[in-house]
Order: structure tokens, then C-alpha cells, then sequence
């Protein structure tokens, strides 16, 4: 018993290890990245300061910023290989991060990954690139998922390519949780209740007051006053039942301080090949279904060997070996051709279809709504 | 009802050791009530340390220590009624002169009252006439106003004893004077025993009732500084108390009172023995002491008065007019050179040039026949 | 222009001292406040950032975080003074009771941990005070379903270990040129050792320890990643709202508002307590002693 409940050295040491590999959550870098911004963001404010770019081409660099735990280094290493060319990886903590810095300019970025309602945006601000499709031979159209692509193209001109799907549902310990909860009322009144002091929910506002939303049976994307007030009501009696408002629930929920969290497949898929204990549920009232794509920036520097690098990670075979790191699925069906029997059976990577039916893709709305940030401020004060 | 009269500080054989080295060295020592006693010596011979064994800051290594009959070893020195004067007065840098003066009182169970402690303040800097300066910053003042605050800051406390290390090393010579002159009237005034650490043998001489000679860890000689300078103990005590002409010899045998001395290449000579110790054996080897201002010089031997039992010829090497008196340096072939002072003699300021030749000589009582150490 | 004037030669010089610091200080710190200030009164643009405007209402929607305003000011002060308290008695025992030749060693290791990064070691804090770490120990001592992990205390734990070296440093150097003659006068006239420790190693120690406080003070009013780390995002410091509406919602007019403010609090608090500090020309001076 002892041993179970003490962290042994080498536990400790485990998760440091975790750390140092990158193989942690967004929010784990909110802290270095966060800075970086920061400086970015008054540095584009005044011209005088911006850095020097271009460099990275000289250098035969490209830079990638996308999420952590979301590539295989195997991939990125034969990419190198291959072409020479060495890939400077950034990883984000939340789109609005990778809003505000693109906002702020001079990003110095070749590649980077937004999820589906941030494309609009980012083509309205004149952010991104349009893509030229010959340039990504082995992406073909005829193969996604159709469900999964369209927020990439705008009035027909395709800005983004889809690198793969995911949804957002909560993880349970079911060593600890003997309840069974399936659904967002069930999530949040055990929140209040039995399991106080042992749930998570995301330092986000999209999927914290969409999941708020979804247990009066409102829409995930809900911008309307009352229904939002009615979330916030919950989610401030919730607050102080709460272990911790942070994206990163892995750690809590490897070492079982926490027993609850909201999460992200791909997190799900990890957490249970670790810990077999944890299962992944998806809301039955709804909730968040999404796609990430390859985006190229305005002005990026290496443009050439940003084109060869997205073109090299939706090659199905090397894609296929993505899936397997990361445990999203991907939206090309030549992919998951290849992908393992075990986890195209995986109901976390892919859930029965009448629980995906009552999903909703994000909206932009839904992101850059100030109430919502607001009443997102208030929850975290509180 | 006889009262036998307590020392104020009692060592009883106190050393101190500090690992292989002997700072002191079995010392005995008594200073008597209402005294001013000198502790003088040279660098590194253990001043200091015995000034710590008796505040408190150090404990001897053996013997006892004794402060009004007594036994305080071992005890701490806040408990101990007797107060320093630092060399560099350490003086509270964050405190002014009234809140630095007044610390020892305050630091009284039960605190005595404001108003009490306001008027001892006051008297306390009247006496080093300080009047006035209470709401001073230290840094302000200057050095000779410093070393007062420092003074009325332990003479507050009334102690049975105030040491001071050195405290006027600090100052130029004529403060230095005018402070050594300061500190006799408030000693007189105050009738508190003061002892002083010193090396400058004159500031020893001229300030005290008595003066303890140490050496090497080890108190040689105590004595009023008359004692001191006309009885040595040792030829250590005449060098460091005054100036003298050391003469070695080996002592022959003593009638009534006088020893002979054989001297270099079989010279003569006759002295006494010092009041202070016991006379030397016959055989043991000596050192004849003579005061340059009690050797005698003349043009002839005949010209010397009567009484001069040691005669001999030596050549003038080098003068130094001094105003009353003169001082040569005569050189004679087999006892080396010498030092003599001459008083003027009526108008005849100079009575002997540079390479002169002289007749010096000494009457017997003026020659000391000590031990060499 | 051969008979360069010596004085106008001087302030040539003074002037070529003072420019790099000088440049510095414009660049980096007068002109982005002058930036924060300007911003502070436009109006969001629509996709978040700043659209040019003329309004108060930033500043008058300032009570919207004042939730924020408040954690941070109860909390910094208070990490403030139990950094100085666990500080004081390691500098102490640094400069005082330690052997010279440990001293230099026992110094390198109260540095030691900044060599590390800052996040790696809140992180090692988020397993000790977890519910594996410390509490599962005091379980044994029968003091069960303690929480340390995300509450404020925890932050503080965390701002005492994260801030302490910076504490110890200017005590320690303070304590370290004390002249140890002045506790040595204290006890002759009658002080004990803790008399002696109040009423002169104390005071003559007060410059390095309000030193030490105004470094750590600024720094946990403008912190953001331990209350987010250690207080797991439920202790929210005004670090934390400006990270969110810089980041988050883009709302750079409010944050700027929120900015000024924290800039104007953080002056007008160390102002004062300049003042006051200063005031107390005795311990200034003996500080420089
Ligand atoms: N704390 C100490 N540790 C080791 N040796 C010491 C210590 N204090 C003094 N000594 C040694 O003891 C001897 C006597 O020192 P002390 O300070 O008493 O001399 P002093 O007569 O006061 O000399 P000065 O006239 O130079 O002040 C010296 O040899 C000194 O080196
Ligand atoms: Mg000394």
C-alpha cells in the first residue's frame, strides 16, 4: 500500500523524463511560449524592434509550430535526412496563443497547425497563405473525409490541409470512479458531488463553457447571453469542487491526483496505452468535434521546403506512422488503410457513430466572442 | 572589624591558549580599587586577550578570574559588571549618541524610567562634555568626539572596572594628549578603576598609578612607573621603560650592597642590585644598566666629580642639541658605543665636538646589575 | 576645436557613459510604456488586438478583474514576508554560524537550483505537494485529505522556494559585513545574544532584507506561471488575466488598461516603501558603513 501511494524516485524521475521529451500537454508550455509572445507582441507594436528575418532560408530551416505530442520524431528525422533541411520545432499552448502571435508578426514560421474555426479568421486578417495544391502531390482531395476538410477552403481557394481529426470528451480513472458517468450533466454534477477535488476541466474557454453549455442541452457554440450566464452559474458552483483548471491533466492524472478531466483524443489514446484503467468518454448530449490542417504563413521564409514537409507528412505511409504516435485519426482514408487494426478499432480514436452525430465542429464565433473570454476570466478569479 | 580591601579584578595563574600558541601565560594579577592601571607590552605579547578574558569575550584556558571577590569565570559577559572601550569605539552606526550612550541602561531589568534614563544620559555626556549632542548622528562627530561617546557610554553603567584597548591609537598626537590628560581627570572624577592597554610606554608612564609589563604572554613586572624605571626587574623592563646602556658582564661577588662586575677584556665595573628582585649570584651572567642621563662626561678623567667610580676614554661619534640637554653618542673600544645625555652647563651649550675625545663615567648607584631577562 | 574645453570634454564623457544605459532604458522600458499607456485607451478591432480609439471605458472595466488586482495583492505581499522569514535565518546561519569554508559551498548551493529551469522545478513542486507527496506522508501522522496542490498556499510554497535565493543574497551580504565588534559592545553592556540580535544585528540588517523583499515583491506581482503551475489555474494573479487578454482574448486596449494599472500600483507601493526605507537614514548609512 505504501508503495502505491508514495511517489517513489523513480517515478519522479519518470516524469521528468516525460517533461524534458515535450511529451506533455498544450498548456505545459504556456509558461516559455506565453513569454515569447509576450515579447512578440510588443515588438510588433513597435517596427523598430521587429527581428530580422529570413535567415531560416539561408539556414535551410524550416519552422514548424504545432502542438506538443503531435508528430512522430521519426518522421521529422527521415525529413531531414532526406532533404537536408532541419526542422525547428515550436509547440503552442492554444490557438489564441498562435492567433495572437501571427497578429503580433514576424513570426519567422513556415508551417504551422490551426484548428478548423481559426481559418477564417486567420484568411480575414490576410494571415495564411493560399495553397498551390501541385506543390503537395501526395495530398489528394478525393481521398478525406469530406466531413472533416471544408473549413480549409475559402470561397474555393484552399488555405489549409486537414493532418487529422479528434474530439473533445473527458477521460475518467475508473480505478477511482465507480459511477459510470456518460454524459456532461453526469460529468458536472459528480464534479459538485462525490468526486469534488478530483476533476479537471481545460484553461480554455472554448471547450470548458461549451461543456458547460452541453449540460442544459444548449449548443457547444452557444453565443446567446442567458444560456451563457446559466453556464457560468454552473461552472462557479463547480469552481471550488475543482482539482485544477489547466490543459495539461496528463501528469494529474498519471500520478492520480486528479481522476476526472476534460480531454483530447490523442491525450485519451496515450494516457490509456499507459494506464489501462483510463477510459475515454464522449458526452451523449454532444460536445466538441474538430480537425487540425497545415497552414503555410504569410511571408514565411522557407515556403519551398514548407510545401516538401507538409507534402512529406500526408504521404499515407509516413502519416499512417503519425497516427500511431500521436492517436488522432486521420481524415485520409488511404491513411487509415494503413493504420493498425488495433487502433481503427480503438473506439477513443473511433467512437461509435451515434455519439459522434450529436458533435459540433467549433465556431469562429465561438472563439473570438469577448463575453465568453470574459466569463471565462471570472470562472478562473473566482 | 578588620575590611582587607577587595581588588576590583583578581587573576589567579590565568593562561589562555589559542591551539600551540600561549597568548597568556599564568598571570597573576590584582587590580586594586579606584586605580589606573597600565597594561603595556608589544604587539602580540597578550594585552588584548587579557582585556577579553576579563569583559567576557574570552574564557581562560586555566586559573580563575575574579571581579570584586568573584569567581566569574565562565561567566558571560553581559553578566559581568565591568565595561570596554573599544579601539575603534564601535559605536552603534544605527542608533544616535543619546540612544547609544543610554544602551547599557536599557538594557536593565526592571528598565529604569525615561526620565532617569534621560538625566544620566545627560550627566554621562557632561562628563566628557558632550553637552548637547544627544540627537547627533555618531558618523557626524569626530574622532576624538567619538572615543568620549564611547567613554560615556561605559562610564553610564558605573562598572567596577572600564577597560580600554588602546583607545587612543586612533587619534593624531596632540588629541592624543589633550585625551590622555581627559582621561586622568574623569578617572580622578569618576573614581572608577581604569585599566589601559597600551605599547607606548610614555602614555603607560605618565598616565598611571601603576603599570603591568607583560612579554610573551607572561607579566614580567608591575610597579608604579617610578619602580618601573629606577628598579627593573630585568634588562627587558629598563630597555622598554625608558632608555638604557646595557653592558654585558659576569657578577662577582656582592659587599654591602654593590656587586662588581667583570666587563669586556677584564674592565670593572661596580653597581646594585635592582629593589625589585633578588640579587644576582656570583658567576651568573648579567647585564650592567646605566640611564644615558646619569653617565657623566668631562674634557679630563680629573674633571669628573668624586663620586664617578667608573672612569674610562671614549670619542664622541654623533650630537643632538635637545634644548636642555644634549645627547651624544660616544663610542669606546671595548665596550661599543653608548648613549649619554648631558644637562647644559652655563653657557656652554656644546660643551664637546664631534670627534672629541672624553673621559665618561658613572657612580656605582647608578649602574643596575639585572639579569638578562 | 584643439582647445576642447576640459568640463565640455567631461560631460562628453559623462554623456557616452550614461548613452548605453541611457538607450536602454528609452528603448526597452519608456517607450513600450508609452506604447501600453496609448493602447490602453483604444478599442479592441473586431478579431481581437487594438483598433485606434480615444475611450475610458478600459480603465472603467478595470473592476471586472478585480478579483485579480486582489489576489495579487494579498498574495504577493504575504509570499513577500515568508520569503523574508524563511530567508532570514539561512542567511544568518550563512554569514553567522557557518565555517568559512563551508560557506562558499553552502552559498553555491542556495544558487544551485537556478541553474535549472524554472519550470522543470515548479514541476518537481506540483509531485511533492501533490497528493502522492507530502500529504500521503502527513497521512501517516494521521492529518488526512489535506489539499496543498492548487490551493493559494501552495503558490506560496512555491514563491518561497522559487524566491528565496534572491532573498538570502542582500541579507547575507548584510549580515556578512556586520561588524562584530558592535555585538561585542552590545554584550558588554549587558545585552544577551538575542537582546544583542534585535537591537543590532536586526537593524543593521534591515537594508538587505528590504532589498531582497522589493526584489521579490515585484517579481511575484507580475508572476503568472506558479500561480498557473502550482495553483493549477484556480489562483488567478493580475499576470495570469493579462496572459489571458493578451493571449486569449485579444483584448490588448483592456490589457493595457490592466498593465498601467498593475504599473502604477507596483510605483506607487514602492515608492512608499522607498520612503520609508530611506527615511531610516541611520540604517542607510550603516549599510554603506
Ligand atoms: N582568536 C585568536 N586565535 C588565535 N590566536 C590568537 C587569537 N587572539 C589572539 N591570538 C594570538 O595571541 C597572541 C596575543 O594576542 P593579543 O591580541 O592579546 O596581543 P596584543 O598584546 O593585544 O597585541 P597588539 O598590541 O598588537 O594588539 C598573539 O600571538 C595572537 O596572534
Ligand atoms: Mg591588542
Amino acid at each position: 500500500m505504501a508503495d502505491d501511494k508514495i511517489i517513489t524516485p523513480q517515478k519522479f524521475i519518470e516524469e521528468l523524463r516525460r517533461f524534458q521529451k515535450g511529451s506533455v500537454t498544450r498548456r505545459h508550455f504556456l509558461g516559455v511560449t506565453g513569454l515569447g509572445v509576450a515579447t512578440a507582441v510588443l515588438g510588433g507594436a513597435m517596427p523598430g524592434l521587429k527581428p530580422r528575418k529570413a535567415y531560416a532560408a539561408l539556414s535551410g530551416t524550416v519552422n514548424l509550430t504545432t502542438w506538443p505530442n503531435y508528430h512522430n520524431q521519426e518522421n521529422l528525422d527521415a525529413f531531414t535526412k532526406k532533404t537536408g533541411v532541419t526542422i525547428n520545432m515550436n509547440v503552442f499552448g492554444s490557438n489564441e496563443e498562435m492567433l495572437a502571435k501571427l497578429q503580433a508578426g514576424s513570426t519567422g514560421w513556415d508551417v504551422f497547425v490551426p484548428t478548423n474555426y481559426t481559418i477564417s479568421t486567420y484568411k480575414g486578417l490576410d494571415l495564411i497563405e493560399p495553397l498551390d495544391l501541385k506543390l503537395l502531390p501526395n495530398y489528394d482531395v478525393a481521398s478525406q473525409d469530406q466531413r472533416f476538410t471544408s473549413e480549409g477552403t475559402i470561397d474555393g481557394t484552399v488555405y489549409a490541409v486537414p493532418k487529422n481529426w479528434g474530439t473533445t470528451g473527458f477521460v475518467i480513472n475508473t480505478k477511482n470512479v465507480t459511477q459510470n458517468p456518460t454524459s456532461w450533466k453526469e460529468f458536472w454534477d459528480l464534479t459538485k458531488g462525490p468526486l469534488s477535488g478530483r476533476v479537471m476541466v481545460h484553461d480554455y474557454q472554448l471547450t470548458t463553457i461549451g461543456n458547460a453549455l452541453k449540460y442544459f442541452g444548449y449548443s457547444f457554440n452557444s453565443n446567446d447571453e442567458k444560456q451563457l450566464a446559466e453556464a457560468e452559474k454552473l461552472m462557479l458552483e463547480a469552481k471550488p469542487h475543482l482539482f485544477a483548471i489547466n490543459s495539461d491533466y496528463q501528469p494529474s492524472m498519471r500520478n492520480g491526483d486528479a481522476w476526472v478531466s476534460v480531454a483530447w483524443t490523442g491525450d485519451a489514446t496515450q494516457l490509456h496505452r499507459d494506464l489501462p484503467e483510463i477510459q475515454y468518454v464522449l458526452g451523449k448530449e454532444g460536445g466538441e468535434i474538430w480537425t487540425d490542417y497545415f497552414a503555410i504563413p504569410k511571408g514565411a521564409a522557407n515556403k519551398d521546403a514548407a510545401y516538401a514537409l507538409i507534402d512529406w507528412l500526408l504521404t499515407p505511409e509516413i502519416n499512417a506512422k503519425e497516427v500511431q504516435a500521436h492517436g488522432y485519426p486521420s481524415t485520409d482514408a488511404r491513411t487509415n488503410k494503413l493504420v493498425s487494426k488495433e487502433m481503427l478499432e480503438n473506439p477513443i480514436l473511433y467512437p461509435a457513430k451515434d455519439l459522434l452525430t450529436n458533435l459540433e465542429f467549433g465556431a469562429a464565433a465561438t472563439l473570438t466572442n469577448p463575453l465568453r473570454a470574459e466569463i471565462m476570466a471570472r470562472f478562473k478569479s473566482a | 572589624m578588620t575590611q582587607t580591601i577587595v581588588p576590583d579584578i583578581s587573576f589567579r595563574a590565568v593562561s589562555k591558549r589559542y591551539g600551540e600558541v600561549r597568548a597568556v601565560d599564568r598571570v597573576d594579577l590584582d587590580l586594586p580599587k579606584g586605580s589606573f592601571v597600565s597594561l603595556l607590552g608589544p604587539s602580540g605579547c597578550g594585552k588584548t586577550t587579557c582585556l577579553r578574558m576579563m569583559a567576557g569575550f574570552e574564557q581562560p584556558s586555566e586559573g580563575e578570574v575574579f571581579i570584586r571577590g568573584d569567581n566569574v569565570t565562565g561567566v558571560p559577559a553581559y553578566k559581568r559588571p565591568v565595561n570596554m572601550v573599544f579601539q575603534h569605539y564601535a559605536l552603534f552606526p544605527h542608533l544616535n549618541v543619546a540612544d547609544n550612550v543610554s544602551y547599557g541602561l536599557r538594557q536593565r531589568s526592571p528598565k529604569p524610567p525615561r526620565e532617569a534614563v534621560a538625566k544620566a544620559v545627560d550627566e554621562a555626556l557632561a562628563m566628557v562634555r558632550l553637552q548637547g549632542y544627544g540627537q547627533r548622528r555618531t558618523w557626524e562627530l569626530s574622532g576624538g568626539q567619538q572615543q568620549r561617546v564611547a567613554l560615556a557610554r561605559a562610564l553610564i553603567n558605573r562598572p567596577a572596572v572600564l577597560l580600554l584597548d588602546e583607545p587612543l591609537a586612533a587619534l593624531d598626537r596632540k588629541l592624543r594628549h589633550d585625551m590622555q590628560i581627559e582621561l586622568q581627570n574623569l578617572q580622578r572624577n569618576v573614581g572608577i578603576t581604569f585599566l589601559l592597554v597600551t605599547h607606548d610606554q610614555e602614555e603607560a608612564l605618565s598616565m598611571s598609578d601603576r603599570v603591568c609589563i607583560m612579554k610573551d604572554g607572561r607579566l614580567v613586572q608591575t610597579g608604579t612607573p617610578r619602580e618601573l624605571y629606577d628598579e627593573p626587574v630585568n634588562g627587558y623592563v629598563a630597555d622598554f621603560v625608558g632608555k638604557s646602556n646595557f653592558f654585558a658582564g659576569i657578577a662577582g661577588n656582592a659587599r654591602s650592597g654593590l656587586i662588581d662586575v667583570a666587563l669586556a677584556d677584564g674592565m670593572k665595573a661596580t653597581g646594585r642590585a635592582s629593589r625589585s628582585t633578588v640579587s644576582p649570584e656570583a658567576g651568573e651572567a648579567v647585564l650592567v644598566s646605566v640611564r644615558p642621563e646619569q653617565i657623566r662626561l668631562a674634557a679630563a678623567e680629573t674633571d669628573l666629580p668624586n663620586q664617578v667610580a667608573f672612569r674610562t676614554q671614549a670619542k664622541v661619534l654623533n650630537r643632538i642639541f635637545l634644548g636642555e640637554q644634549t645627547e651624544y653618542l660616544v663610542a669606546h673600544e671595548k665596550l661599543g658605543e653608548f648613549m649619554v645625555r648631558s644637562p647644559r652647563q652655563g653657557n656652554q651649550a656644546l660643551a664637546f665636538e664631534i670627534g672629541d675625545r672624553v673621559a665618561v663615567g658613572w657612580p656605582p648607584d647608578a649602574a643596575l646589575i639585572l639579569a638578562k631577562d | 576645436m584643439p582647445q576642447l574645453a576640459p568640463i565640455s570634454r567631461s560631460k562628453t564623457v559623462t554623456a557616452l557613459l550614461v548613452a548605453p544605459a541611457g538607450l536602454f532604458f528609452f528603448f526597452l522600458l519608456v517607450l513600450p510604456l508609452i506604447v501600453v499607456v496609448i493602447y490602453s485607451f483604444g478599442a479592441r478591432a473586431d478579431a481581437g488586438g487594438y483598433a485606434p480609439a480615444f475611450t475610458l471605458d478600459n480603465y472603467a472595466n478595470l473592476p471586472a478583474r478585480g478579483q485579480a488586482f486582489f489576489n495579487t495583492l494579498t498574495l504577493a505581499p504575504l509570499g513577500t514576508l515568508l520569503t523574508a522569514l524563511f530567508a532570514y535565518p539561512l542567511a544568518y546561519f550563512l554569514a553567522v554560524k557557518a565555517s568559512p569554508k563551508s560557506r562558499t559551498l553552502l552559498l553555491v548551493l542556495v544558487i544551485v537550483p537556478f541553474w535549472t529551469s524554472q519550470l522543470l522545478r515548479y514541476y518537481a513542486w506540483i509531485m511533492i505537494l501533490g497528493s502522492k507527496g507530502i500529504p500521503s506522508w502527513l497521512a501517516y501522522l494521521g492529518i488526512s485529505d489535506l489539499r496543498i496542490i492548487n490551493t493559494p498556499w501552495a503558490v506560496l510554497i512555491g514563491a518561497v522556494y522559487g524566491f528565496l535565493p534572491l532573498m538570502v543574497l542582500p541579507i547575507y551580504v548584510s549580515l556578512e559585513k556586520l561588524d562584530k565588534r558592535l555585538l561585542e559592545a552590545s554584550a558588554d553592556l549587558g545585552a544577551n545574544s538575542w537582546r544583542s540580535f534585535l537591537q543590532v544585528t536586526l537593524p543593521l540588517s534591515l537594508p538587505g532584507v528590504a532589498t531582497g523583499s522589493m526584489l521579490v515583491f515585484i517579481l511575484l506581482m507580475g508572476e503568472y506561471i506558479l500561480p498557473q503551475l502550482l495553483g493549477g489555474g484556480k489562483v488567478f494573479f493580475i499576470g495570469n488575466a493579462l496572459v489571458d487578454l493578451f493571449l486569449q482574448s485579444r483584448n490588448w486596449p483592456f490589457g493595457a488598461a490592466v498593465s498601467t494599472a498593475l504599473v502604477a500600483i507596483m510605483f506607487v507601493t514602492i515608492v512608499i516603501y522607498m520612503r520609508f526605507v530611506l527615511s531610516r537614514g541611520d540604517v542607510r548609512r550603516a549599510a554603506l558603513v
